[in-house]
């Protein structure tokens, strides 16, 4: 089994190597966004003196942060992975005896974030002199304690988009299902602004739902600004939305697969 | 004459194909108003918050994003379809064919694919900005309407003519896929007015990638904010920008020289 993982890294690293301009693109890419709403709000608190409790710092803390933890745990299912369905080169990945998704478009991920955070290191840095955070509330354990759950976001994020994207042996229109779980992490995740600036439904809601793991969840366990009670409520959520997300994919793959070998491409 | 011809032989193909996938349409005009909502909703939770951001109230970024919903609609309808359309002719060689037709190559590469729905952004758009205006209460004059409508068509040809010099790139380093997501990617600062980013983003997408002179200026244009010879400084920009970009893909044309040669 590990020598399969190795031979697997191996091309997929080799083939995200190929593309490494396009790399650099989707890197700048997904690095605007944060950094406008950081402007925004950062350019509120300045003329405020700080907006609901927040001041310039903590917007300053939590955006810079949210690009470590956005970058580790978001994905690109959809994008290596539908239009295999689609043009019916899943196929020979079929035969093989290993899971094409669990397998194969999962280490193509890692290998992909691996090097986009080559690629996001010394931008991170160039943003951290530009914004001097101050970060001196920091504490090990809220950085140890964040890491289980930022591994836990990514598998989480990963599954769900891999169910969705597995929607693909059904319909042509996985893109646009897709563009809507998009924004339903822009709304409940945190990705615009603290969850706790959000209308109060909003907040209520995204308490339930699995988008704060990928996003707010760590970002406030890294910050050290949950109680021991949240904490432990946060993982609870966290181990439930992995069974969720593992049985929802698994449900979808058994039954997509079936479908695609009946159509018979 | 010619030109006015071909245009409305392209928009009757592209409404023919659109036709052909109506479902398609209509999931899309459903994001599209998901994406509204959204914007909205962003905006209301920021003015909970404040009442004024880079001095602009919310009346102004209601019309801003106006303005910027056309910019979008420029980016979506026109320029990501015929770039794609651009670099697959590029590839396979039928870049060939397209030189070959007795029209004006320039503008048959970038109007022949057109998607055609999203003429209803243009609606939209125009709602916004004028309940924008409304709502911020700003005394809007003929004078300044006609500065906003000249600055925005001017900003419009300044993305235009960006876009012609970054896929005319492509005839010189042949393996540019990505000649537009520059474009693309910073095309979001363009939602807020550019008074609210740091110095380094303010030029960045000020003069490099020249965003807010479609979005942010034609605005200040509506509310007055501009002088008579600025409002001119940036029209002419627009005219320069557009004979820059022509110059530039001529001598692009003559480093092509066919995906088979």
């Amino acid at each position: 089994m590990f020598k399969i993982f190795q031979r697997l890294w191996q091309v997929n690293w080799a083939e995200q190597w190929q593309y490494r301009a396009n790399l650099i693109m989707y890197l700048l890419y997904w690095l605007v966004s944060p950094i406008i709403y950081l402007a925004v709000w950062t350019s509120i608190a300045q003329s405020k003196g700080s907006v609901n409790g927040f001041t310039v710092n903590d917007f300053v803390t939590y955006y810079l942060t949210l690009l470590v933890v956005d970058q580790i745990t978001s994905n690109i299912v959809i994008h290596t992975f539908a239009y295999k369905v689609q043009d019916g080169t899943l196929s020979g990945e079929l035969v093989r005896p290993i899971h094409p998704m669990l397998t194969n478009a999962l280490v193509n991920n890692i290998a992909f974030k691996i090097l986009t955070i080559m690629g996001f290191i010394p931008v991170w840095i160039i943003l951290f002199f530009l914004y001097k955070p101050d970060y001196s509330h920091l504490t090990m354990t809220g950085v140890l304690l964040a890491i289980p759950a930022v591994v836990l976001g990514f598998f989480v994020g990963f599954l769900l988009s891999a169910a969705i994207t597995s929607l693909a042996f059904w319909t042509t229109r996985v893109y646009s299902i897709h563009e809507f779980y998009y924004a339903m992490i822009l709304l409940f995740s945190g990705q615009f602004v603290p969850l706790t600036l959000m209308p109060k439904l909003i907040q209520d809601v995204a308490q339930y739902l699995p988008f704060q793991l990928l996003i707010y969840f760590p970002i406030q366990l890294i910050l050290g600004k949950l109680s021991t009670a949240q904490i432990i409520q946060g993982y609870l959520m966290g181990a439930v939305w992995l069974l969720v997300a593992v049985s929802v994919f698994t449900w979808i793959w058994r039954n997509g697969v079936k479908r695609f070998s009946a159509v018979g491409a | 004459m010619n030109t006015l011809k071909l245009l409305s032989a392209f928009l009757k193909v592209n409404i023919q194909m659109s036709l052909a996938y109506r479902a398609d349409t209509v999931v899309n005009i459903l994001l599209n108003l998901m994406w509204l909502g959204w914007e909205l909703l962003s905006l209301s939770i920021i003015f909970n918050n404040t009442d004024t951001i880079g001095g602009w109230g919310f009346g102004e970024l209601i019309a801003l994003l106006g303005v910027f919903r056309l910019v979008h609609t420029l980016m979506i309808a026109l320029i990501w379809p015929n770039t794609e359309k651009f670099n697959q002719s590029i590839r396979d060689g039928s870049m060939d064919y397209t030189l070959l037709q007795p029209v004006n190559s320039m503008f048959l590469v970038t109007f022949s694919r057109i998607t055609i729905w999203r003429a209803w952004d243009l609606i939209l758009a125009t709602v916004l900005i004028v309940i924008g205006v409304n709502l911020a209460g700003d005394t809007v004059t003929l004078p300044y309407v006609l500065t906003f409508l000249l600055l925005t068509v001017s900003g419009a040809i300044v993305i235009y003519s960006l876009w012609i010099v970054l896929i005319a790139l492509t005839f010189w380093f042949t393996k540019f896929d990505n000649n537009v997501t520059i474009l693309q990617a910073l095309l979001d600062a363009g939602r807020y007015p550019v008074t609210v980013y740091p110095v380094w983003l303010r030029i960045l997408v000020t003069f490099i990638v020249p965003i807010a002179v479609a979005t942010t200026i034609p605005l200040q244009g509506l509310r007055g904010d501009l002088t008579f010879g600025r409002s001119l400084i940036f029209i002419a920009i627009g005219i320069a920008s557009f004979l820059i970009a022509s110059q530039v893909w001529k001598r692009g044309l003559k480093q092509y020289s066919g995906a088979s040669s």
